[in-house]
């Protein structure tokens, strides 16, 4: 069982008080004066019981160290060691009111105030709530860009594909702005061409969108007849969308042939794919129609009652 | 769409025909059992067999089976990259980007530029003919971000000031500055050697650089001993010397024009006389064999006392790798020295003093971090130096005396080089370098307090390459 008195506590009352607090500011001062008053209203106090002015209370001239204070020395100093530490420690004190001086000063540069309460001992202020969702560290990325970057990854290095996918939007910003075929038009919202480079995101996200499919084709094992399968249209999800749109534009990677070696050559096959996704020379899009043609000519089957149980 | 076919024509399978009420006669012969199809539609069946085949009795003998290969599927029959292709991509240096906005306060370059305290801080462009003649010379490496930028500039540091007033005093004081530039990865070493011959060739200095140290030493090029020389041996590299000829003909090509022989050379392949200029006897070197000895006569002709020279600057990079023994073997088989290459030794001759330029000028070498050997003697050396240069005098490192791995060549060259250490940037040059990529339209958010803070707190405290990982190559635009 701990004791109940506790000695430390009689000990930390004790003050030792060598110097009379200078003179605070006054009232209607402007802020940079308030701001600079811990250098002003320095307390000589040796003991951290005494209430700081600047941190008790966030207007310094409204509260001042009381004048009862003023120098009633509790012990006398007449070692001159003890002198010597008394300096030692004021002209730290000086040197930590100077810092805090400073902060507020760096405060106001960054636009805050450096008196509210809220933001007290926080360097840039507090966020507001909820955040937003970028400054979750799960979902700092655009949604597609996450999920691309996943697609890309190979061996679980994520950090490579980020690298690389890092590569891939330096490569779209500084290729010239893509000359759109009319015949394979963008999805519908796409930015003009010209704006497409400046936002390397945008442009990657408007050329999966626009190549991914709409529907995928399920088969029914057997149920065609003759062994052959039932082949079943079925609608995709967003992210199911884009991740076979990727998958087509990397399968087309893969099979074209590397020009050059070190570590930007895949980054730049990858962009180079997405630039002819775009400008619609891209064998993706052809995948697409296939793929379309087919959902559209299997429609029917979605008649056939044998699979109504698993739609 | 059921069908891509006419779906009312006749001639689709039988369920379209029924329904027109065509009658399919039921004597004809079937194609195959179960089937509607009417036989005019059906394919014309196999030709039969002929007798002698159906018949067993009679034996066919038939060619044996042969047993066949498949191929595989992932045959690459298109033409494969043309030799030097693969490396030229990986080399390519692109200097413009179109798509990034035009900078109004970019300045351009000029000759006082880098020295001036004022500029610190600032931003300054190349001008285009300084952007060849540091082309010639591989200044720029592909590994730097030139290529997202309209222009290529640079940024005006607190060291490249320190550095190019100390060349500046060198050449007042015809001295040579000796100087190796230290740092950590990526916080700039190669482009403040970049910013030293720019300065050097916007003052019409004589720039003579080597890129990449690896490349004299890892086997890489053809050598051979030098007739005449005794213990030790030395070695020329022939084909390097060409290129390296080459170089410094399209780099210096204006002021060599000017400067003419002071001594007849007719040891060249094409005789050389007095009065004539250097970049005739540059244009000697048509092939790698005299290559050496028109480089020797050309280094002659730029040291000659007394002949009113410009003052030379002599740059390397990725400096560690001269520093120990090299891939090249002696006729003996012995593992050559490092410092027993002619051109290595022309370089730390340079470096240690032993050579004078005759209008004084610099010799300055960057350490690599990344992709360099460790060499104790020489990080020993730089350390001391750098104390020395502090005024230090604890903590100063001394040689472990139980470690047999030290060099006493290196020591030897580098133990009077002055040390220039590439730190990290404070934030107000960071300020200035963020609001050039912001409004080169690289950068997109507001640069206030908060973003530089942000951007130089992830650069590891303003290690400038790893700030424009953080902020330029980043999935986050």
């Amino acid at each position: 069982m701990p004791p109940r008195l506790n000695l430390t506590l009689a000990f930390r009352a004790l003050s030792l008080r060598a110097t009379a607090a200078a003179a605070p500011p006054a009232a209607g001062q402007p802020l940079s004066q308030k701001i600079a008053a811990p250098l002003v209203a320095r307390r000589f106090y040796s003991d951290n019981l005494t209430p700081n002015d600047s941190s008790s209370s966030q207007i310094p001239s409204s509260e001042l160290p009381p004048s009862s204070l003023t120098p009633t020395p509790t012990e006398q100093f007449h070692d001159a060691d003890a002198a010597a530490a008394s300096v030692r420690q004021q002209q730290q004190q000086q040197k930590q009111d100077n810092l805090t001086a400073l902060n507020r000063l760096e405060m106001v540069a960054y636009g805050l105030n450096p008196f509210d309460a809220k933001e007290e001992g926080h360097k840039y202020g507090l966020p507001s709530l909820p955040l937003p969702s970028e400054l979750h560290k799960d979902h700092r990325y655009d949604d597609v860009m996450g999920q691309i970057t996943r697609l890309l990854m190979k061996d679980g290095k994520l950090s490579k594909a980020q690298r690389d996918m890092a590569m891939i939007l330096n490569y779209l910003r500084t290729s010239p702005p893509p000359k759109l075929n009319p015949l394979r038009p963008l999805i519908p919202g796409a930015p003009a061409p010209h704006f497409l480079p400046l936002d390397p995101v945008t442009y990657l996200r408007v050329a999966i969108d626009s190549v991914a499919p709409l529907v995928k084709i399920r088969g029914f094992r057997g149920m065609a007849g003759g062994g052959r399968s039932l082949e079943v249209p079925a609608p995709l999800a967003a992210r199911q969308r884009r991740r076979t749109g990727f998958m087509w534009i990397l399968d087309v990677v893969q099979k074209k042939k590397s020009k050059g070696s070190g570590r930007k050559m895949f980054p730049t096959r990858v962009a180079e794919e997405i630039v002819a996704v775009v400008e619609g020379r891209s064998t993706v899009w052809d995948k697409r129609a296939q793929v379309h043609k087919l959902g559209t000519a299997a429609r029917a089957n979605l008649m056939n009652p044998q699979i109504k149980n698993f739609l | 769409m059921s069908a891509t076919n006419c779906l009312r024509c006749l001639k689709r399978p039988s369920v379209a025909g029924a329904s027109r009420g065509v009658v399919v006669p039921i004597f004809a012969p079937r194609s195959a059992p179960f089937s509607t199809t009417a036989v005019q539609n059906a394919m014309p069946g196999k030709p039969q067999k002929s007798m002698e085949h159906q018949d067993r009795s009679i034996r066919v003998y038939r060619a044996g089976k042969r047993m066949k290969i498949r191929k595989k599927d992932n045959v690459d029959r298109g033409k494969p990259p043309a030799p030097g292709e693969r490396k030229a991509f990986r080399k390519k240096i692109v200097l413009s980007n179109d798509n990034a906005l035009p900078v109004p306060w970019v300045t351009q370059m000029e000759a006082g530029s880098l020295s001036d305290p004022k500029q610190i801080g600032k931003i300054v462009s190349l001008p285009p003919a300084l952007q060849d003649q540091l082309r010639a010379t591989e200044a720029f490496q592909p590994t730097q971000t030139w290529g997202l930028f309209r222009k290529p500039s640079t940024l005006v540091r607190q060291e490249s000031v320190d550095l190019m007033s100390k060349m500046e005093e060198a050449v007042e004081n015809k001295k040579t500055a000796r100087i190796v530039l230290t740092g950590e990865k990526i916080s700039g070493k190669s482009t403040m050697l970049l910013q030293a011959q720019s300065h050097a060739y916007l003052n019409n200095w004589i720039v003579i650089h080597f890129p990449d140290a690896q490349e004299l030493i890892n086997g890489s090029t053809e050598y051979a001993s030098i007739p005449g020389t005794e213990n030790p041996t030395l070695y020329m590299q022939q084909n390097y010397c060409l290129k390296l000829l080459q170089s410094i003909k399209k780099a210096n090509e204006k002021i060599l024009a000017k400067l003419l022989s002071v001594s007849s050379h007719s040891e060249l392949p094409q005789n050389i006389t007095v009065n004539q200029p250097l970049l005739s006897l540059i244009n000697a070197a048509k092939e790698a064999d005299g290559a050496w000895s028109v480089f020797q006569a050309l280094w002659n002709e730029l040291n000659a006392q007394g002949a009113n020279r410009p003052p030379i600057l002599l740059s390397m990079d990725n400096l560690p790798h001269i520093m120990k023994i090299s891939e090249y073997r002696s006729s003996a088989f012995e593992k050559i020295h490092a410092h027993d290459l002619a051109l290595v030794k022309l370089f730390t001759d340079a470096l240690s003093g032993n050579t004078r330029f005759p209008s004084g000028g610099a010799v300055i070498a960057a350490t690599n971090r990344n992709n360099g050997p460790k060499i104790p003697s020489m990080e020993l050396v730089l350390k001391q130096r750098l104390a020395e240069q502090n005024g230090e005098t604890e903590g100063v490192p001394v040689k472990d005396p139980y470690f047999k791995g030290y060099d006493d060549r290196v020591e030897k060259v580098l133990k009077s080089v002055e040390v220039v250490e590439v730190s990290k940037i404070g934030k107000r040059e960071a300020r200035s370098l963020m609001e050039y990529w912001a409004a080169s339209g690289l950068l997109r958010t507001t640069v206030d307090e908060q973003t530089v803070s942000e951007k130089w707190t992830l650069g590891g405290g303003g290690v400038l390459g790893e700030m424009e990982r953080a902020a330029l190559l980043t999935m986050k635009i």
